[in-house]
């Protein structure tokens, strides 16, 4: 313990000048206001727990809990899943409680998976990619409990997770291909811009639906093909660096339409800034109903609610028919006419089901907003596909290097989705490929395996 | 030192204690922690939970197996990258940079992983041992480039450990982004699995088991390194008077060198307890700031390398703990961590008031 003197005092000798009283008065009023201030930031009655009671009180309640990786509070993912939480529970016609932690580290997965079991849940749900490994690993160690593991691939369906573990995951690429189409219909400039999270295959396949749409109908108009520049964030929610990526896209690219992968709605906010200043730049809903953001620079947006997902599960778990499953919501699932609609009733821009399209903006030209309502219907019975030739109007997609993707009757499969590693011909930017440059940055063999670095993405489906 | 506060109604002073009981010392902490929970008794009582109910959940977490077993798992990358700070710190050299220190443990770990994996170039039982080698050596390494420009051109170690930390995240991003990713992975960026012989549990079942191990192994060695060799003995000579070393003709450069090399050597490890006694793969992001929890840790324990275990694994299970309560209480996760830091703040000044004494003198400015 002596020995330990010198360094601790030169530790706390940043403190020295202060007195004590004040070190503790002030900690503890930063203390205070912190706790004040992060509780008002979260409404009370979100935290409650919902129980529906029915005539059988004695009935035991069935209990899920959730891990979200985010607060509560975000105007994106956890956000949404929490809404997600609600509308389930709501809907359930049993005893339910449901419970969630917020803001969980990824590798701090397993205490609250533990905690979640502690407190009697028989469904837990893990809804960030990051916690997919640990959720299969307590499922294995919990075989009488139920996982479902949100935007992961391992699932029992799969093959690659105990039976007790189920995927699933709200895919919006279908929606960025009808963003695209009303994009390509009102741009002026030619040219659409992209504010993307990450390059990794779902983000990738965003872009490409976005401007496969955006080039289809700018062609049909025009006779040109679109010009699209993306510009890479490398975050998930990061409204300062989307806006200064958005206002750059506008000001040196020249966009007019920004579609973008961030959980904040900067995007569409810097767009309804230069619509207010008589520059017509357009964006979109992502996640949620952003409307409220951009009321003039909304053109529709895609949104997903993930509580018929969640309400399946539910009731698997409660009815006892568990089946394990790997589940991508598109257009058309979870609703409950499940039929293609003639354009003048389709109910493109209404909530149905997991994923659906935000509102259209009057200012896409009608017979544009018709074309998008057509693809929206045909989509609900998967009768028309982006990725494909029709999507393109009758051409291959070729990806920059202009090797051919997609001909003929072929459609991207699952296999092809899932791992997306090239960008269509029409985007500017390559995207970004850290092979080749970096292994000339980092010379050492033992840095660079060959056998991992080529048979990254597409390989197998071709 | 005394450093004089003048008020009106007197004189503030604030002068170092010479001695200072171990008993006293650790009725001090004592009163600080019981201190702590009643203001955390006060806010709860305030908002309108009970407080008793959430300090039973609390506890909860060191009592039931299940909860202190994760506890125990959070642990173990604090522990081992705080005893390696309690090295560094003895030798007053600031390391903040043990969180990257842990992510190059954790390239190294998966390196070797890697190496097995596509190139088959040792047996399977050799790679807990290997990745172990690994993890030390890169993990020291990168403090020892620290500790070369510190003893070489006396470059302030604060500054270099800190920015080094980000280079070692941006580094781990490149290489599951890029030549590292699992290729059959659908292009996420994420390391392939470990194999079950690179896993911590492959030992003793379970990863908080053998981790537990491996920290009091650590703290052991740490301890007679300390307080049984010359090297210890010319650290804390270092870290008291550089002066006093240069003149006791001690070649201060090396022992700056090896005592650096140690503590990211330590850190390093954690990084391979995340890896492979947490996560099972590598991917972005896998340490969610144990490199800076341990600052704390090392503090708390006063650098002593046995509190370093305790209080690494009182700290673990208050990060579990943040989760029980909400979703025993449905305190939000910004309470919690309020509820952490109130028990910190407490409990270092009570580490304050064992070094200092507080002299009130009466009598306005002279």
């Amino acid at each position: 313990m002596r020995s330990a003197r010198i360094s601790r005092r030169r530790f706390l000798g940043v403190a020295k000048e202060a007195a004590i009283g004040g070190v503790v008065a002030a900690g503890l009023a930063g203390a205070v206001a912190g706790y004040l201030g992060g509780a008002s930031s979260v409404a009370p009655e979100t935290k409650t727990v919902t129980e529906t009671v029915t005539r059988k009180a004695e009935a035991k309640p069935l209990k899920v809990g959730y891990v979200y990786v985010g607060p509560v509070g975000d105007y994106g993912w956890s956000y949404g899943h929490d809404r997600g939480r609600k509308w389930a529970d709501e809907r359930f016609g049993l005893p339910i409680e449901s419970f969630y932690l917020e803001k969980v580290p990824e590798a701090e997965v397993g205490g609250a998976i533990e905690t979640l079991i502690g407190k009697g849940a028989d469904l837990i749900i893990t809804t960030s990619f990051g916690y997919m490994d640990q959720t299969a690993e307590y499922a294995e160690k919990y075989p009488d409990k139920y996982f479902v593991h949100i935007s992961g691939y391992r699932s029992g369906a799969a093959g690659n997770a105990p039976q007790n573990m189920s995927a699933a995951f709200a895919e919006f690429y279908q929606l960025y291909y009808l963003n695209g189409l009303a994009a390509g219909a009102v741009t002026e400039s030619g040219v659409v811009g992209y504010v993307a999270a990450f390059p990794i295959p779902e983000v990738v396949r965003h872009i490409n639906a976005f401007v496969l749409g955006a080039n289809y109908a700018y062609k049909k108009r025009t006779g040109k093909n679109i010009k699209a520049h993306v510009e890479w964030i490398f975050n998930w929610v990061a409204p300062d660096k989307a806006r200064s990526a958005a206002i750059a896209l506008i000001e040196e690219k020249n966009c007019d339409v920004l579609a973008f992968t961030e959980d904040t709605p900067s995007v569409l906010q810097v767009a309804e800034e230069y619509q207010k200043k008589e520059k017509k730049v357009w964006s979109f809903s992502h996640y949620s109903d952003m409307r409220e953001y951009g009321p003039k620079a909304h053109l529709t947006g895609q949104i997903a609610n993930w509580g018929p997902i969640y309400l399946d599960f539910y009731r698997m778990v409660s009815t006892k028919s568990w089946i394990s499953v790997d589940i991508w919501g598109r257009i058309g699932d979870y609703i409950p006419y499940r039929w293609r609609k003639p354009v003048e009733e389709s109910t493109a821009g209404q909530p149905e089901g997991v994923v659906y399209l935000a509102p259209l903006n009057q200012a896409i030209p009608e017979e544009w907003r018709a074309e998008i309502k057509r693809r929206y219907e045909e989509m609900k019975e998967l009768l028309f596909e982006p990725f494909s030739v029709e999507g393109n109007l009758g051409e291959p997609i070729r990806d920059q290097s202009g090797e051919v993707r997609i001909s003929g009757s072929e459609r991207a499969d699952h296999q092809m989705l899932w791992s997306m590693d090239w960008l269509v011909e029409y985007v500017e930017e390559p995207l970004p490929k850290v092979k080749e440059p970096l292994r000339q940055a980092f010379p050492l063999p033992f840095l660079y395996f060959p056998r991992l670095g080529r048979c990254s993405g597409l390989g197998a489906t071709r | 030192m005394p450093t004089k506060i003048e008020t009106r109604l007197g004189t503030i002073r604030i002068e170092r204690r010479l001695t200072y009981s171990r008993l006293a010392s650790a009725a001090t902490t004592l009163t600080a922690f019981l201190l702590s929970l009643l203001v955390v008794a006060v806010i709860l009582r305030v908002i309108g939970l009970d407080p008793a109910r959430a300090f039973a959940v609390i506890g909860e977490v060191f009592l039931v197996p299940r909860l202190l077993s994760e506890s125990v798992k959070q642990s173990i990358p604090i522990c081992l990258s705080a005893l390696g700070l309690a090295i560094a710190f003895k030798m007053n050299y600031w390391n903040i940079g043990a969180e990257g220190q842990i992510y190059m443990g954790m390239i190294a770990a998966t390196g070797v992983v890697l190496l097995h994996a596509y190139y088959n170039l040792f047996h399977e039982s050799m790679l807990l041992p290997l990745m172990t080698i690994a993890s030390f050596i890169l993990g020291g390494a990168w403090c020892l480039i620290t500790g070369i420009l510190k003893a070489k051109l006396n470059v302030n170690e604060i500054l270099t450990t800190l920015m080094l930390n980000y280079v070692a995240i941006l580094l781990v991003d490149y290489l599951v982004h890029g030549p590292w990713r699992d290729p059959k992975g659908y292009g996420f960026p994420l390391s392939i699995e470990f194999p079950d012989q690179a896993k911590l549990q492959f030992l003793f079942g379970s990863p908080a088991c053998t981790g537990l191990l491996v920290a009091v192994v650590a703290a052991a060695l740490v301890f007679c390194v300390l307080d049984y060799t010359r090297l210890g003995f010319e650290i804390k000579v270092v870290g008291q008077s550089l002066r006093v070393a240069r003149y006791a003709g001690m070649n201060v450069s090396k022992i700056i060198l090896l005592g650096s090399f140690l503590s990211g050597g330590l850190a390093g490890v954690g990084g391979l307890s995340i890896v492979s006694g947490i996560i099972g793969r590598l991917r972005p992001g896998a340490s969610p700031g144990y490199g800076y929890t341990a600052i704390i840790v090392a503090s708390l324990a006063g650098l002593n390398p046995w509190l370093v275990v305790a209080a690494s694994i009182f700290f673990g299970g208050l990060l579990t703990a943040g989760g029980a309560l909400q979703a025993s209480m449905n305190i939000p996760r910004a309470a919690t961590q309020m509820i952490q830091a109130i028990i910190f703040l407490f409990i270092l000044v009570g580490e304050f008031l064992k070094r200092y004494r507080i002299v009130f003198e009466r009598g306005g400015r002279t």
